[in-house]
């Protein structure tokens, strides 16, 4: 009982630091709000005009609007930048104070982690609300199940995406140019984790591809969560994918971060 | 802005920058996942519809070639330099600059050049003439005149839109990822006006006009537009340089510097 008192203990202290160092940043965190939901507006965009003509492979306008507005919320809150910190952190030689800490430096990443989403999911939140109220087709019937279903799905999908940026961002330990392999990778997850458009737009083989990898379950899946395009076999077998490939990334992360540490020189002063 | 000192800093500039090859192959490898991905993302688009926004695909490849041109000159010339400012008034750098006898905008907007970058520029001219090539077009003189008139105004246009969106800086003092703004609002140019729908036709073809930076060079190669209107790009440039000047002098008013 005394260890959960003090991990929640450590959790209040970086919250409450992550929390106000945010606080000091407001205007920059509008900003990243904004360059984060210009890509899904403009997709949006895109296929609201394709629509015109009537559904695309049983997606009409609302259908699309409803889509990317999931995908908006859903991206903003399991987002991660890991790998960019993580990159200057070992190659600046900003991770040695954080390594003689007696706590792992991932805490420090979990909380601003928390602290970020929390301020940014509610803005899109109230706007998305305040958009609803005006426009029908972005309303989502009320589902207290499926909402539910929707936060363990979003709160995986987080889980796996933190894991994915850390133990990628952890190749600075080996290479100059970490960064550009999460690029290629963002490149990559434009189509198969549906920030394009719902997978099953793509060509067919394409997105059966996406569906042995772990791509669909950091995005398209808690968003058909929300929106409701997923039922029955496919909602079991998603929790699965999600549970499945965050153990996968799990054990990355460990081997990256074991091997390495050992690696490391500690540069800068 | 003395172009005898600009001459010297781009020397300095360029002899340094080649000492880092490696880069050049990074950004070039860059620059060709960017274009892979850009063309799939309009295969997607392209296996539901034959036209966005009344233009075909090999039309809008074109615009993709112009865009990434004018990529080309951001990274190379406008992030590297005045992308840097909101950075220094927020640490007080621009005493230093403000200190030098010569023009100050100039000298912040063009100090540095990312000269690997500028392979995006070849490329996206590959890029548009392989488009055309497969349209079966050839554009006349007059059209390649106006084409590179269009360009050179959306270049200035662009520029002013960096000016304007820095200079927010000396206003709102910590917003050091400013230039993120600019990769928001830029976006919009990836297509052609015409295929906006209502509220995003509002944003970025009349609140902030940056939708028409490439469909108006992009028009002039494929001989949608008459080329006179490359006339009109040119004289909206002539204002818009105006107008960066004006915002400048006062933005800078406000700068009561912050260094030690």
């Amino acid at each position: 009982m005394s260890r959960l008192a003090g991990w929640l203990r450590r959790y209040g202290a970086l919250l409450r630091a992550a929390w106000l160092q945010d606080l000091q940043y407001r205007a920059s965190i509008v900003l990243w709000l904004l360059w984060g939901v210009t890509e899904p507006a403009i997709a949006l965009g895109i296929w609201w005009a394709i629509a015109a003509g009537g559904p695309v492979e049983g997606y009409a306008r609302a259908d699309f609007a409803r889509y990317f507005f999931a995908l908006m919320l859903v991206n903003q809150l399991t987002i991660a930048w890991d790998s960019w910190y993580l990159d200057t952190w070992i190659r600046e030689g900003e991770l040695n104070f954080r390594l003689v800490r007696p706590l792992h430096p991932a805490h420090e990443a979990v909380a601003e982690n928390i602290a970020y989403k929390a301020r940014t999911a509610s803005m899109i939140l109230l706007v998305w609300l305040v958009v609803a109220l005006a426009w029908p087709a972005v309303r989502l019937p009320f589902g207290a199940g499926r909402w539910a279903l929707t936060a363990v799905a979003v709160l995986l999908a987080a889980a796996l995406r933190f894991f994915i940026s850390f133990a990628t961002g952890l190749h600075a330990f080996w290479t100059t140019r970490a960064t550009a392999i999460m690029e290629l990778h963002a490149g990559i997850s434009l189509f198969l984790s549906g920030r394009l458009a719902p997978l099953a737009l793509l060509p067919p083989a394409v997105a059966r591809t996406a569906g042995f990898l772990w791509f669909p379950y950091m995005l398209a899946f808690p968003v058909d969560l929300l929106t409701g395009a997923v039922h029955g076999a496919a909602l079991l077998q998603g929790f699965v994918g999600q549970v499945v490939w965050l153990g996968v990334w799990i054990v990355a992360y460990r081997l990256a971060w074991t091997r390495g540490l050992r690696k490391y020189g500690a540069v800068g002063g | 802005m003395k172009l005898r000192v600009l001459a010297a800093l781009w020397r300095l500039n360029v002899a340094e920058e080649l000492q880092y090859r490696a880069n050049f192959v990074a950004s070039l490898l860059g620059t060709l996942l960017w274009i892979v991905t850009a063309l799939l993302t309009l295969a997607v688009f392209f296996r539901h519809t034959t036209r966005l926004g009344d233009w075909d695909y090999w039309e809008v490849v074109v615009l993709l070639g112009v865009f990434n041109t004018l990529t080309g000159v951001i990274e190379a010339v406008l992030r590297p330099g005045i992308g840097r400012l909101a950075g220094e008034v927020k640490s007080g750098g621009l005493d230093l600059v403000l200190a030098k006898p010569v023009d100050a905008q100039g000298f912040v907007s063009f100090r540095r050049l990312d000269v690997w970058r500028f392979t995006d520029v070849v490329l996206g001219l590959t890029l548009a003439g392989y488009a055309l090539y497969r349209l079966r077009r050839v554009p006349s003189i007059v059209q390649l005149a106006a084409f590179a008139l269009a360009l050179a105004a959306a270049v200035v246009v662009v520029y002013a839109l960096w000016v304007a969106l820095m200079s927010l800086a000396f206003w709102f003092v910590s917003v050091e990822n400013l230039s993120v703004l600019f990769d928001a609002v830029y976006e919009g140019a990836r297509y052609p006006v015409s295929a906006y729908p209502g509220a995003l036709r509002f944003v970025f073809v009349y609140l902030i006009p940056v939708a028409w930076t490439t469909t108006i060079p992009a028009s002039a190669l494929t001989g949608r537009l008459e080329p006179a209107v490359a006339l009109i790009a040119a004289a909206v440039a002539g204002v818009a340089f105006a107008l960066t000047r004006l915002l400048w002098r006062t933005a800078l008013k406000r700068y009561g510097g912050a260094s030690g």
